[in-house]
């Protein structure tokens, strides 16, 4: 074969290897050990370039910190000399109102050796919806399909009220007889249940065929047990015509304590930060859209607050980042103790955190984020042989009914964000609430991670 | 056309470009992508075949957000191309981007052009 010939056999072959990785549908980045990024396909770019908060594609980590914090040091961390780091990992984006924006990344991250990683990064959004749908359906039949040691079974008004009283209710429940006209919320904990979740749960029930969930409910002697609550709307309630009193629903409540282990391990490993076992992001955003689903239904407040540990890279610098940790998980307790089961507490990110109120106001939600940096303020996390206090920043929103539809959550999170900036110029330490003035500084930063 | 080469940042370039002839544009110093209504390439210069490694033949009438630069497909590109289409509203603006050339990573400056009096859409590309 002439030289001529090969060398362009060979120049072709490149292009058409080259037009392959081109059109890819799926992220690829070749990277050091540190993220500093060697190759990368388009895909990769298109995903990764609106998330990257300097606007380069220099390093993985960097463009992937604001939403995935804490790779870097995992990828570190990760003992064996080479294999999988992760392994379809779900990275969650802010929820954007607008569709066809990625909002779950799947990442897969493999350690070629010391110095090498390669990284696949999808957009996933699509196919964990339908997951989402298909969970559910496996729900609904777990609880018809599970054997049933024993269950109480009660019929429910439209207004969520029992309707009659009989020995299931009795047997599991040690309720008797004078609960018939309460609302179904007597079997949960004061603080697991809003007025307004009491009707939403009925609403699903008409608008899916049933509801139902899952978590510790109470007993008549104040002892709870983990409990699967099912409603579902009664077939022939138009045979009472307007009775606002007649039975509309049923409502089943089994007793699966045996199987609360297992169903908590489920949660966890998909919903739990992994430091503080809070909830992560895909619980935030999944249960921020849940309620401003709910809100748009039937509109009421709905409060969210952001808290910043204050001087976070201090800490870390000064005491090193297992102490760092150890303040983070510090801050995780009280934050579970100050608020409600109802409320969705939550670690976004680094030191940043986030509570979701439902049917909140902002003067309760202004109280509790102050009990919060009041506890926080008196705490000491001990470390090492040193005593560490710190303090925390919040920033409170408020969606009112009105504007609960319009600008989603992104819109609370910029707010509430707006609110923590406001706390940390005036001095840190302090809680600041949102005000029109405060979205009208177009100087309000984006709030960097670090920004301690 | 007799006048001197057109920089990236010039004004009405857009019109320039239209009436440019393919030697033309394959002088220019800077990356041009033209696409019809549809986001098909129609016009692709030497500058830009030279560095992303592909030759106009692949290119040429082939949807660019999807078979030839997915990278450009989100909203921070193709979503403004296409608000401006549904609009009918002019679009002249410049960002900081990074392309995928050779797959490596290289930090450039992106004009995009479109307006509702032209046919052809430009997305233009320079190194910074």
């Amino acid at each position: 074969m002439p030289f001529d010939d090969s060398v362009e056999s060979l120049r072709a072959e490149h292009e058409a290897l080259m037009q392959f990785l081109y059109l890819a549908p799926v992220g690829l980045v070749q990277a050091g050990i540190d993220g500093e990024i060697v190759m990368i396909n388009p895909i990769s770019a298109q995903l990764l370039m609106p998330l990257s908060p300097d606007g380069c594609l220099t390093n993985l980590f960097t463009a992937l910190e604001g939403v995935a914090p804490g790779l870097r040091q995992e990828c570190a961390r990760y003992p064996q000399p080479n294999g999988m780091v992760f392994e379809g990992q779900h990275i969650h984006l802010r929820a954007e109102e607008r569709r066809g924006v990625p909002q779950i990344l799947s990442f897969t991250l493999l350690k070629l050796d010391a110095a090498r990683i390669m990284a696949v990064i999808q957009d996933v959004t699509a196919e964990v919806r339908r997951e989402r749908q298909l969970r559910q359906s496996d729900a609904w039949l777990n609880a018809i399909l599970t054997r049933i040691s024993d269950y109480a079974l009660a019929a429910i008004d439209r207004a969520g009220r029992l309707c009659d009283w009989n020995d299931s209710i009795a047997r599991v429940t040690g309720f008797g007889e004078h609960v018939v006209g309460s609302p179904y919320s007597i079997f949960y904990p004061p603080d697991a249940m809003t007025g307004e979740h009491l009707l939403d749960r009925l609403r699903e029930a008409d608008a899916n065929g049933w509801s139902m969930d899952e978590g510790l409910r109470l007993r008549a002697d104040g002892s709870q047990f983990w409990c699967s609550a099912l409603i579902a709307p009664l077939p022939d309630r138009e045979a009472f015509g307007d009775d606002p009193n007649a039975p509309a629903y049923c409502l089943i409540l089994r007793d699966i304590s045996d199987k609360r282990a297992a169903t908590e391990k489920r949660r966890q490993a998909a919903f739990c930060d992994h430091l503080t076992s809070l909830a992560n992001r895909r619980a935030f955003f999944e249960a921020a859209e849940l309620e401003l689903d709910r809100a748009a239904h039937t509109p009421r407040a709905l409060a969210l607050i952001v808290f910043d540990a204050d001087h976070f890279k201090h800490v870390n610098d000064r005491y090193g980042h297992p102490a760092g940790d150890r303040v983070l998980c510090d801050l995780a307790n009280i934050l579970r103790d100050t608020f409600r089961a109802v409320d969705t507490v939550a670690r976004l990110g680094g030191e940043e955190f986030a509570v979701l109120l439902p049917s909140t106001g902002i003067e309760q939600a202004l109280a509790g984020a102050e009990r919060l940096r009041l506890a926080v303020s008196t705490r000491l996390v001990a470390a090492d042989g040193a005593e560490i206090a710190y303090t925390v920043s919040a920033g409170v929103a408020v969606l009112d009914g009105a504007s609960a539809a319009g600008g989603g959550i992104d819109l609370l999170i910029k707010r509430a964000d707006e609110a923590l900036y406001q706390a940390k110029a005036q001095g840190r330490n302090r809680v600041a609430h949102w005000t029109p003035e405060l979205s009208h500084h177009a100087d309000t930063p984006q709030r960097s991670r670090n920004a301690g | 056309m007799t006048s001197a080469t057109p920089t990236f940042d010039a004004r009405g370039l857009a019109d320039i470009l239209d009436a440019s002839s393919p030697e033309q544009l394959d002088a220019l110093d800077f990356g041009v992508i033209g696409l019809d209504a549809d986001a098909k390439v129609q016009r692709y210069n030497a500058f830009e075949s030279q560095a992303a490694g592909l030759s106009p033949q692949r290119v040429i009438g082939e949807p660019l957000f999807t078979n030839v630069a997915p990278c450009l497909n989100n909203f921070m590109v193709a979503q403004r191309f296409e608000d401006a289409a549904v609009d009918a509203s002019e679009l002249d603006d410049t960002i900081d981007y990074v392309l995928t050339l050779r797959m490596r990573p290289i930090k450039v400056k992106l004009r995009l052009l479109a307006s509702a009096d032209s046919a052809t859409r430009y997305v233009l590309v320079q190194r910074r």
